[in-house]
């Protein structure tokens, strides 16, 4: 199906295209309210934003400099300081949204997603509310830029995995846990039939991120995006046995 | 449309020259996401916050050689960020452009401009059109928001000035110009009570609350002595371009002499003021006469009090014969003179018009160029002073306010180019020495200079800074003709409102009433909830840290008799209507200024003022500014810089790129 472009469309790329479903294209263009999870996301999200603006506003009157580049990772305004050291607030301060809210990476984002869906659906709840660790993608606020360059070398409190093809860490990055973890093949080990749905569900979000990550990881070329899709891996590779742990 | 961003690099491929002819570089684009607009838009909306309101902070500026300074003033900070993303510097440079032309409203703008792009995204994201199809929901949401910005801009244009001259001005009060230009018999005390206060709110919000009211009654006798001395220029044998009480202008509107006198101080103020640092704001005062930013090239030997003549020179007395490479030839011919008899001459010929000065009585010679030594030495012999190197703006103010005119051939001195002053003596003013002038016509009232006093330069500037800005607020306060149409305007000239965001949740009142009634507008409601709920923002951010504050303000507010524009029968007052409720000198304006006295004070005395006018420029600013925002789809990165810096950064150090 061809879809006309809109006037001034300079550029087009597969993403955009891809928000938009083949299917009931009238579904998607209206409004519809969202849902109290969404809300919490769009809430957090909003809130997130408001504070990144008001980290850069006060990096602004500090004498930093607004760039008209954007991070690779997280689509934020890149700011610069007096050194001409590229800074991004939300990588580098704040701690990151996607691991927070996305499904994929964090598995109490996952597990509430499933039931409000429940919810919505007016089946029964899961009996046993599985608890699990949600730090297990989620990052340590980032130290100040003064003693870091770059995205990744903020050090950030997961383990390097050593399974995944990676390339040299930085010499600046600060290794909080030395010890390498060993990384269970993700693809090899699964589940056992008797764990319940909810983290069958939850670990094939996983695995597919990490497969998505794994194919990005090959293709990139960047130092500093490679070392963020190990770190993306290596919460995979946790979460997974975290979710092990719990259905054992 | 396209804006364009220079880029650090240009990025060619890693092709030697040597092999290849042409070199295709292809810029690099970058879509313009929503995303990208709010985060600029919020990231200024931050700065801007920490400085607004009467519990706002300064910035301090600190240049590379040491100077610091503190400022309050929204447009320096402002222009002072580093900001290489072409959003940011687009709004900065509008914000420029919006103080420029009112003076106040910076961060303002800012503020507004922020919260109208958030209410028109969230609107938008809500009404889009199905009836086009789109590649994403991101092209739709932002082809909505656009749709939703022009839709505002047009409503603006064509209804929010006659909305507010009936449903907000009338709770304010009209203060007359003639308060200026009137002695001290016709104009109420009140009035000039309220202009002080105008003016000392305007120096309460940009550089604080010490100082303010003595501003304020600084500046207005200023204005007193300056609009008292224009309206009794009026003669009929006056040679100077004042036509009367009322001037007809380009547009074909009428001012009357307190708009023309701002304006001729508007114009001249670099000559009309002098700053002068190491004393404290309060040794500002006003002077008589004209003070001349140079000192005098000759030795003063007595400052005579008799009336002094002076005579204005635009060139040098000793033309220059000979240019580089230029040749002259003496002696040719019979005579035989030689480089001695033509010196000689030469000579003569400048004692000749130094006679010529001397019988015509001429004491002083102000001289826009530099003189050379030996027309330096026969003024001294001839005691006649000589200033030189005048800059143009104050050898044209001192033609003006003299009435004589300058001369371009020295040797063509008439009686015309003659000036009576009544004095001409040099006056120290901090480190500096200048020449004082008074003009010795038969008017009552003298030309006067403000000299405005700060502790350190910075401080001097910006103080100078805030009375340009408060003269430029008073003309938008006073200006009769609109700017959207160039008609006559619907907000009644000198119109204020106690501050404080009372316009604000008046306007939003009137905005949602007028989207309730039966009044018949091609406009959606949705446009003017959009602009009511952006405008809301404002009295909020004012009242921050005293949240039930605003929350009383509010429910006065409310609770102020409705005032609905509209008819019984839904059609829409016209302003014609109700000018006649406008606060004017009569009795039932002033029974309407008591009552929003007691309404919004209980002491029944103003606490501080704005202008209506200079509110409603803004908002149709801030909207104008919105729609060429999210009218831009991308960014072109270019290798080369297009467009030279436009804006002058004080404080920003440029030394990169």
């Amino acid at each position: 199906m061809q879809w006309p472009r809109e006037e001034g469309d300079v550029t087009s790329s597969p993403r955009s295209s891809s928000n938009m479903s083949l299917n009931g294209e009238e579904e998607d263009l209206e409004w519809e309210p969202p849902t109290e999870a969404e809300m919490k996301v769009i809430q957090a999200r909003r809130e997130r934003q408001d504070q990144i603006s008001k980290v850069m506003g006060e990096y602004l009157l500090k004498g930093y400099k607004m760039l008209a580049e954007c991070c690779d990772v997280c689509g934020n305004i890149l700011m610069q300081d007096r050194a001409r050291r590229n800074y991004c607030v939300s990588c580098q301060e704040l701690d990151s949204d996607v691991d927070k809210d996305n499904p994929a990476l964090n598995a109490q984002a996952a597990l509430s997603q499933v039931r409000e869906r429940r919810l919505a659906a007016h089946s029964p709840a899961p009996s046993d509310p599985a608890h699990v660790n949600g730090d297990a993608g989620g990052a340590v606020p980032q130290p100040r830029p003064e003693h870091c360059e770059g995205a990744a070398a903020g050090g950030r409190a997961v383990a390097p995995a050593p399974s995944a093809p990676a390339p040299p860490t930085p010499p600046a990055a600060v290794a909080t846990s030395p010890a390498p973890c060993r990384a269970t093949p993700a693809s090899a080990a699964s589940l056992p039939a008797t764990a319940p749905p909810v983290l069958r569900v939850a670990e094939e979000a996983v695995l597919s991120k990490m497969r998505w990550a794994s194919g990005q990881l090959q293709s990139c070329a960047s130092l500093e995006s490679s070392i963020q899709l190990c770190q993306l891996i290596s919460s995979c590779a946790a979460s997974l046995r975290s979710l092990r742990e719990i259905s054992q | 449309m396209l804006t364009r961003e220079e880029a650090p690099s240009p990025g060619y491929s890693g092709k030697r020259r040597l092999d290849c002819v042409i070199c295709v570089e292809m810029p690099q684009v970058r879509r313009l996401h929503q995303k990208h607009v709010m985060q600029v838009a919020c990231a200024l909306e931050a700065v801007v916050l920490r400085i607004f309101g009467p519990e706002g902070g300064q910035v301090l500026f600190t240049r590379e050689n040491g100077h610091v300074m503190l400022s309050r003033s929204g447009t320096r900070i402002l222009t002072a960020l580093r900001l290489d993303h072409p959003l940011a510097r687009m709004m900065v440079e509008c914000v420029w452009k919006h103080s420029g032309q009112t003076g106040d409203g910076s961060k303002s703008f800012i503020l507004l401009l922020a919260s109208l792009l958030r209410t028109i995204y969230a609107t938008g994201s809500k009404e889009l059109n199905v009836s086009r199809v789109y590649n994403s929901r991101e092209a739709a949401e932002s082809a909505s928001a656009r749709r939703l910005a022009d839709q505002t801009v047009a409503f603006a244009l064509e209804e929010l000035e006659d909305l507010i001259a009936v449903a907000v001005a009338p709770y304010g009060f009209s203060l007359s110009a003639k308060t200026l230009t009137a002695s001290t018999q016709s104009a109420s005390h009140s009035d000039r009570v309220h202009v002080e206060k105008l003016i000392a709110s305007f120096f309460h919000t940009r550089l604080g609350f010490a100082h303010s009211d003595f501003m304020g009654e600084l500046i207005f006798k200023l204005l007193l002595n300056w609009s008292c001395k224009n309206d009794k220029s009026s003669s009929s044998d006056n040679s100077r371009s004042f036509q009367g009480n009322l001037y007809v202008d380009s547009n074909g509107c009428q001012a009357d002499s307190a708009s023309l006198s701002l304006r001729f101080l508007n114009d001249n103020f670099h000559a009309l003021h002098t700053p002068v640092s190491g004393f404290p704001v309060s040794s500002s005062r006003l002077i008589e006469g004209q003070v001349i930013h140079r000192d005098f090239a000759t030795h003063d030997q007595d400052s005579r009090q008799d009336p002094v003549k002076a005579v204005v020179l635009t060139v040098s007395l000793q033309p220059k014969w000979l240019n580089a490479s230029d040749t002259m030839e003496i002696g040719n011919g019979t005579h035989r003179k030689s480089i001695v008899h033509f010196s000689a001459w030469a000579e003569c010929s400048l004692e000749h018009i130094f006679a010529t000065l001397q019988a015509l009585g001429v004491s002083v010679l102000l001289s826009a160029v530099k003189q050379s030594d030996a027309v330096l030495t026969l003024a001294t012999q001839a005691q006649i002073r000589v200033v030189e190197c005048i800059g143009e703006d104050e050898l044209a103010l001192f033609l003006h306010l003299s009435g004589a005119s300058a001369v371009s051939d020295c040797w063509g001195i008439k009686p015309e180019h003659i000036a009576s002053l009544t004095f001409c003596r040099s006056i120290l003013l901090g480190a500096h020495r200048y020449v004082h002038v008074a003009f010795s016509d038969s008017r009552e009232q003298q030309p006067c200079n403000i000299i405005i006093c700060g502790l350190g330069e910075g401080q001097t500037d910006q103080y100078a800074g805030a009375v340009q800005d408060v003269i430029h607020m008073l003309r938008t306060t006073w200006e009769p003709q609109g700017i959207a149409t160039k008609a006559p305007s619907s907000i009644s000239p000198g119109c204020v409102i106690p501050a404080g965001g009372i316009f604000e949740l008046l306007l939003h009142r009137a905005l949602l009433q007028h989207g309730h009634s039966h009044a018949i507008s091609k406009h959606t409601p949705v446009v003017r909830q959009v602009l009511a709920d952006a405008i809301l923002h404002l009295p909020r951010h004012v009242h921050s840290g005293n949240e039930r504050h605003f929350l009383q303000i509010q429910s006065k507010v409310w609770s102020l008799p409705d005032r609905n524009p509209f008819q019984p029968d839904g059609l829409f007052c016209k302003p014609g209507f109700s000018q006649a409720h406008c606060g004017n000198k009569s009795s039932q304006g002033e029974a309407e200024q008591s009552m929003y006295c007691s309404l919004f004070n209980n002491n029944k005395t103003v606490s501080e003022l704005e202008s209506v006018s200079c509110k409603y420029h803004l908002i149709l600013a801030v909207l104008h500014c919105v729609k060429n925002l999210l009218r831009l789809d991308a960014v072109l990165h270019t290798p080369t810089q297009l467009h030279p810096k436009s804006l002058q950064l004080t404080y920003s150090s440029e030394d990169e790129d």
